[in-house]
């Protein structure tokens, strides 16, 4: 080989010398400077496109992260949103399921529901995901030893004869040994009425205001309104609700003019039914005034004002009541600053066909006991939400409608116990996975690289002691610490929401907290390494200074190393976000992520009925991206590795 | 010193080590290498050969072929015998093959570093030679093994053998393994690059160390190396080996008076010598060894060859009779251009002229 | 090696007093109380039960009365005289103090009833990874290039490409429902042992059958190997006394990590197949706020992993006479 190199060269084997013309010389020469311009990463690159596995790794990881980024433009079903089903139906050929949306959909605004795909589609305009409200009870059932457990048929007949509906059934471990708990989740359907409902407290008269919207259940809801107040004091303000938002009509002294601010249901965070609860005026929480439009008030709230007035009266004057008869309201006064915090429980929703929630529980308590089964009603709530689409994606969704008008697929590879496509919530659950374990790895790539940095830098006694505490550190049961941390957080919730800081925020920072460890150990064997070296030693005997040997000299040798530590980091988070969401700890419906589907999976298998596909396509997607990851990392890391430069 | 073991050789008839047309081929993805070609030499009792090339050039598979310790696949031997002691090692069934290996034939290896295996002490590796081949446990063993240590330099042998090899210095690991590889009191002994690892003032004790002990077991040698020089004092006959094949067999003393090989000739030309006159630049062979998965037709020395003409970029040399040596001082040579040659060579030596001169410019 | 187990404890020392003080006043940070979850305490019962649990003494009275044995009465610390009728245990004494939320328990008993059950989930589960883990790994190594070999590497990828739940859950519907081999969950018999036991040791056996197989390719490699082949020694023994000792090697530092993992994995695999093990006691008491759990278990834990830790330090010197021990 080497051989025909030279000949190619000029070499003239019988006097053995290179008989070369100026131009051959050039062109060697060029070669030869090519060769030792090929930088670390182009040398990298090319042995990272010889090792075959770890290529069609990164080609894999990039289509795939492509698609996840371009989910909204797919023609998928909602991952929220389908035909309320009681088990999971199986998947489906494309020819076979080819549903088509109503044409003409009206922006902005529900309608009546054929299939939960024009739900989800409706909502578009409304720039969020809607999802079809499911009333989700919780049945204890307790057996005796020897009596065989009650399976999930008999509680679902006991629902169904209560509601009239089928339920899709979670069955979970009971508190205590001999008992289990099913969770039953009852569709709500179309004509379950939006209702406002009006409950007193018991509290000086004060009242709680219930709005349950078309679409949404009832969870936690708070609607912030702003006022500026700079151009005027409130003169009066009162609430308003209709089907598809809630309205602060206010005046303002000077102007006179009736001023609106309006937020539609479909933005309120964690809808549920709107529970409105403070009004934020000028830095202070202020009770509203609750009036509601048209005719639907059933309970005649107007002119409550005076009434949550005295209540932040009477507040005013306790630093710190604790409300005990009166649970659903915690009022906090502290320094003057005056807060309405209202904590919501199990609270009464209607809607059920023209019943009030309340009766269908009472329904479910009467079969119970004219069955005389064992179960027991422990709670009851409702199970929906709504997925914020921020603008990038509200943009692709528009880019969808164009495309595809309202065509979107069958559930190609099934649902879940809810009807909700497959497909689709592996699609949208990997832009959860993979923001998450981006986002927390750079977490720690930040603080590893700091830290190792720092340590290997300085040197000396502090880097002996920084490194034992690395040490330490690893020998900590770290994600015991991370799970009691989390638990604590979310005791301070509500308060970081305050700030702006959301539940994902925290997450993300916890997890790239506890993987910081090896990044650290590993940049600070780097840059001791290099700090030691010819080449820094020479730059710094001729005079560079120091800001420049780091930037110039150490952070590109050290980049190396920590990229491959990088690649091998994101499937170790993504892991563990699975592992955070079995416990419940994770990402919160109504986003899924794929931990929270796998959990779904092996939430659906079930004795009766294999449902295969649950748990064999979330984990066919887990685990094909987290192999390739690996497998990337893995070869990165040979393609990094100096010691093998320049070999094939 | 070299004289007085030709003429132990002398005496015996039956070689202990008879090689025959041994060939192997290795297949790899770039497709076969041909790494041993149509080698054939035989080893007297008592006698040294030694086994002279370039890296590469398949002394050392050769070794291992005769060993029986090429990794196969993707080793293949395509051809020959290796007859010891009458018996075809080639084909003798495993069992009896591990028999023979390590006891009658024994092997050292070229990194001392590297070749002992850094978890045990030296006294196991050592005991389980003996227990494998004779059976020899307990205090016997190790006192037997404490005695080869002693036999091959090493003070305190006792304590020696507790040690791991780690604690040893490189020449000290070096006779351990010549100590494991005589523990036995092997017929053959395959040496595969003894000293080359090694310092030089620890490559002349290792040297003589072999030399004494060879004399005192009357063990044969067969020392693989690539430095002409530890040959030079060491060995009864020498076999150069260029690209898988024998260039060249002859007898020590005149292999070095008057070589018969271009290639043995440049690579006596690029020892280095103490009377060289200062400024002069060493002399090397121009170019690298061919690359054995593509071999060139005719001689594979040919490319580097400045003797080489048509004939020989055409056809493969034999190894042939050359010279008038009778008996144990027979001499062979592969070379088409031998008469031209050793014209050449009378006319200046030790540098070829023409090459020296351009190098010298 | 006295040495290094001394600095150990006290690097062992200095980490378990940090766990315990950090966690301790993040938990007296958070708002409320562990009752505040409950409807209608009477006030009485209210105090009373703060009174119980020395909730209404200061904060840094509570630490030191949760930490150790210190003689605290109403005035604060008494370090000399004073009656020792107020001297309560503390973490220092093993004393990990009541549950808040399971009335009637201490977190010794909790821990002392689950951590049986644990620990022999844990150690089967470690035999299993160790044993399909090496068996793999060597059996890879030895038929390297064949479809055995391929086959073994694609399992050992997927089995650390998926969490261990879903691997359970592959394990329940097979072994479960459809061969109905094994019961679903429960703890008790036997029986109940192989599926969780499999399921929490997969994805170590996994990562050991791959660290196996380097090791040994590499090991196999060695000039060493040679040397022993060339001393006739029988395959079987070269692999036996040469090979498998500095193949494993790896295995043996990925032992203290694996500990911990299957510490951290028994968190998951004990909700999943209903087992009353500690990991599920204090997932439970994390989600319920019964902090005095949570950081019982925590320190457990803590000195667990520690100990198994210096353990692993203490026989790799053992079996690799080139590491020595004051370097670590």
């Amino acid at each position: 080989m080497a051989s025909k190199h030279k000949e190619a060269a000029g070499y003239d084997s019988g006097s053995g010398r290179f008989d070369l013309d100026a131009g051959q010389l050039q062109a060697l020469l060029n070669e030869a400077k090519r060769f030792k311009g090929e930088s670390l990463w182009q040398d990298a690159w090319r042995r990272l496109g010889r090792n075959r596995g770890a290529w069609w790794s990164l080609v894999f990881l990039t289509l795939f992260v492509g698609l996840s980024f371009f989910a909204p433009v797919l023609p998928l079903p909602s991952p929220m949103a389908l035909d309320p089903q009681s088990e999971p139906q199986p998947p489906f050929l494309p020819w076979e399921a080819s549903p088509r949306l109503p044409e003409n959909l009206p922006p902005g605004r529900s309608f009546e529901f054929g299939t939960g795909a024009t739900s989800s589609l409706g909502a578009f305009a409304d720039n969020a995901w809607r999802h079809r409200t499911f009333l989700d009870f919780q049945l204890r059932a307790e057996w005796l030893p020897g009596d065989p457990p009650p399976g999930g048929d008999e509680l679902r007949d006991l629902v169904k004869a209560a509601s009239g509906r089928s339920s899709a059934v979670f069955v979970k471990d009971g508190d205590e040994p001999g008992t289990v708990i099913e969770r039953h989740a009852v569709p709500l359907r179309d004509g379950d009425r939006a209702r406002v409902e009006y409950r007193p407290t018991g509290f000086d008269g004060t009242a709680q205001v219930l709005v349950v919207g078309r679409d949404a259940g009832a969870r936690e809801a708070w609607v912030d309104f702003e006022v500026d107040l700079d151009r005027g004091a409130l003169e009066s303000y009162e609430v308003r609700t209709s089907g598809d938002g809630i309205e602060l009509v206010y005046t303002l002294g000077d102007e006179g003019d009736q001023l609106r601010d309006r937020r539609y249901l479909a933005e309120v965070r964690g809808a549920d039914g709107i529970t409105v609860t403070r009004l934020r005026i000028d830095g202070e929480r202020v009770p509203l005034s609750w009036s509601v439009d048209g005719g639907a008030d059933p309970a005649g709230l107007d002119g409550q004002t005076d009434a949550a007035d005295d209540l932040v009266a009477a507040l005013e004057s306790a630093d710190q009541i604790d409300l005990q008869h009166l649970s659903e309201l915690q009022v906090v006064s502290q320094d003057g600053e005056r807060s309405i915090v209202v904590r919501r429980q199990a609270v009464p929703a209607i809607g059920q066909e023209g019943h009030n929630h309340a009766d269908l529980a009472r329904a479910v308590r009467a079969e119970i006991a004219s069955r005389g089964s064992r179960a027991a009603l422990l709670e009851m709530s409702h199970l929906d939400g709504i997925w914020d689409l921020n603008p990038l994606d509200r943009a692709l969704v528009w880019v969808r409608t164009k495309v595809f008008g309202l065509w979107q697929t069958g559930p190609l590879l099934g649902t879940d116990n809810k009807g909700r496509d497959l497909l689709a919530r592996i699609v949208w659950g990997s832009r959860i996975s993979i923001q998450v374990s981006l986002v927390a790895t750079l977490c720690s790539l930040l603080i590893g690289v700091t830290y190792g940095a720092f340590s290997g830098l300085v040197g000396g006694r502090t880097d002996n002691l920084m490194m034992r505490i690395v040490d330490v550190l690893y020998s900590v049961p770290f994600i015991f610490v991370v799970i009691f941390l989390i638990t604590l957080i979310n005791e301070y919730r509500t308060d970081l929401a305050d700030y702006g800081i959301g539940y994902m925020t925290v997450f993300y920072v916890v997890i790239g907290a506890i993987y910081w460890l090896t990044m650290a150990r590993v940049v600070r064997g780097q840059v001791l390494s290099l700090k030691n070296q010819e080449f820094v030693e020479a730059a710094r005997v001729l005079g560079a200074s120091t800001p420049r040997i780091l930037f110039v000299h150490l952070v590109p040798n050290v980049l190396s190393i920590v990229i491959v530590y990088l690649t091998l980091t994101i499937p170790a988070v993504m892991l563990f976000e699975a592992f955070l969401s079995f416990l419940g700890l994770g990402v919160e419906p109504p986003k899924v992520s794929w931990g929270l589907l796998a959990v779904d999976g092996t939430e659906a298998i079930s004795a009766v009925k294999t449902f295969w596909w649950v748990v064999v396509f979330p984990a066919m997607a887990m685990g094909s991206t987290l192999l390739a990851l690996n497998i990337l990392g893995d070869g990165l890391r040979d393609a990094l590795d100096p010691k093998l430069r320049g070999k094939d | 010193m070299a004289d007085d073991q030709t003429t132990i050789a002398v005496h015996h008839t039956k070689p202990v080590l008879d090689v025959r047309n041994l060939g192997v081929r290795f297949d790899s993805h770039i497709g076969a290498v041909r790494a041993v070609r149509d080698v054939s030499f035989t080893l007297e009792p008592g006698e040294t050969l030694g086994i002279v090339g370039e890296s590469g050039s398949g002394k050392s598979v050769t070794s291992l072929a005769i060993m029986g310790l090429l990794p196969m696949p993707p080793a293949v031997v395509e051809s020959g015998e290796v007859l010891f002691d009458g018996r075809d090692l080639l084909t003798l069934p495993q069992r009896q093959m591990r028999k023979i290996r390590g006891g009658a034939l024994s092997m050292i290896f070229q990194d001392p570093m590297t070749s002992l295996n850094p978890l045990l002490t030296v006294g196991k590796q050592l005991g389980e030679v003996l227990a494998i081949h004779e059976g020899l446990r307990g205090r016997k063993a190790r006192a037997r093994c404490a005695a080869a240590l002693d036999n091959v330099g090493i003070p305190n042998p006792e304590q020696r053998l507790a040690a791991y090899p780690h604690e040893l210095s490189g020449g000290m690991r070096q006779r351990v393994m010549i100590a494991m590889g005589l523990l036995c009191n092997p017929k053959v002994l395959i040496a595969d690059e003894p000293t080359t690892a090694l310092d030089v003032t620890i490559q002349a004790q290792i040297l003589e160390l072999m030399q004494r002990l060879q004399a005192e077991h009357g063990t044969a040698i067969v020392l693989i190396t690539h430095d002409l020089g530890v040959v030079a004092g060491m060995v009864d006959r020498v076999q150069v080996m260029y690209a898988g094949r024998v260039v060249e067999k002859a007898p020590a003393d005149p292999l070095f008076a008057q070589p018969m090989h271009p290639y043995t000739r440049g690579l006596l030309a690029s020892i280095p010598t103490l009377e060289g006159s200062p400024g002069k630049r060493l002399f090397s062979i121009d170019g690298q060894p061919p690359d054995l998965a593509d071999l060139p037709p005719g001689c594979s020395f040919a490319p580097r060859c400045t003797l080489a003409n048509e004939r020989c970029r055409e056809s493969e040399p034999p190894l042939e009779l050359a010279g008038e040596g009778q008996g144990v001082h027979r001499r062979y040579s592969a070379c088409f251009e031998l008469d031209r040659l050793l014209l050449d060579s009378r006319a200046s030596l030790p540098a070829p002229t023409n090459s020296a001169e351009e190098v010298q410019r | 090696m006295l040495q290094f187990l001394f600095r150990r404890l006290l690097w062992f020392a200095i980490t378990l007093f940090s766990v315990v003080t950090i966690s301790f006043f993040l938990m007296r940070a958070v708002r409320g109380g562990p009752f505040d979850n409950e409807r209608a305490l009477h006030p009485a019962i209210e105090a009373n039960l703060e009174a119980r649990y020395h909730l209404d003494w200061p904060v840094w009275k509570q630490y030191l009365q949760y930490v150790g044995p210190f003689n605290l009465d109403h005035e604060g610390l008494v370090l000399f005289g004073g009656d020792n009728s107020n001297v309560f245990g503390g973490v220092l004494t093993g004393d990990l103090g009541p549950s808040f939320k399971l009335r009637d328990y201490t977190v010794n008993d909790i821990i002392g009833q689950s951590l049986p059950i644990s620990i022999a989930l844990g150690s089967v589960a470690m035999a299993i990874a160790l044993t399909l883990g090496l068996t793999a790994g060597i059996v890879s190594a030895l038929r390297r290039g064949t479809a055995l070999d391929l086959g073994m590497r694609l399992f050992a990828t997927v089995g650390i490409a998926l969490p261990n739940f879903v691997i359970a859950a592959f394990l329940i519907i097979i072994f479960a429902f459809q061969l109905e081999l094994l019961p679903v969950a429960g703890w008790g018999s036997p029986r109940y042992l192989p599926l969780p036991a499999l399921a929490l040791g997969a994805p170590f056996a996994a990562y050991i059958a791959r660290l196996t197989r380097t090791g040994m390719l590499e090991v196999l490699s060695a000039d060493y190997i040679r040397t022993a082949r060339a001393k006739g020694l029988p395959e079987w023994l070269v692999l036996l006394r040469h090979a498998i000792k500095g193949g494993i090697l790896p295995v043996v530092s990925y032992l203290g990590p694996a500990t911990a993992g299957i510490l951290t994995g028994s968190l998951v695999i004990e909700r999943m197949f209903a087992i009353p093990g500690t990991g599920s006691h204090f997932v439970g008491s994390a989600l319920n706020r019964d902090y005095t759990l949570a950081m019982g278990v925590t320190i457990l834990y803590t000195v667990l992993v520690y100990g198994l830790n210096t353990l692993v330090d203490l026989a790799y010197t053992l079996l690799d006479p080139r590491i020595e021990l004051e370097n670590s």
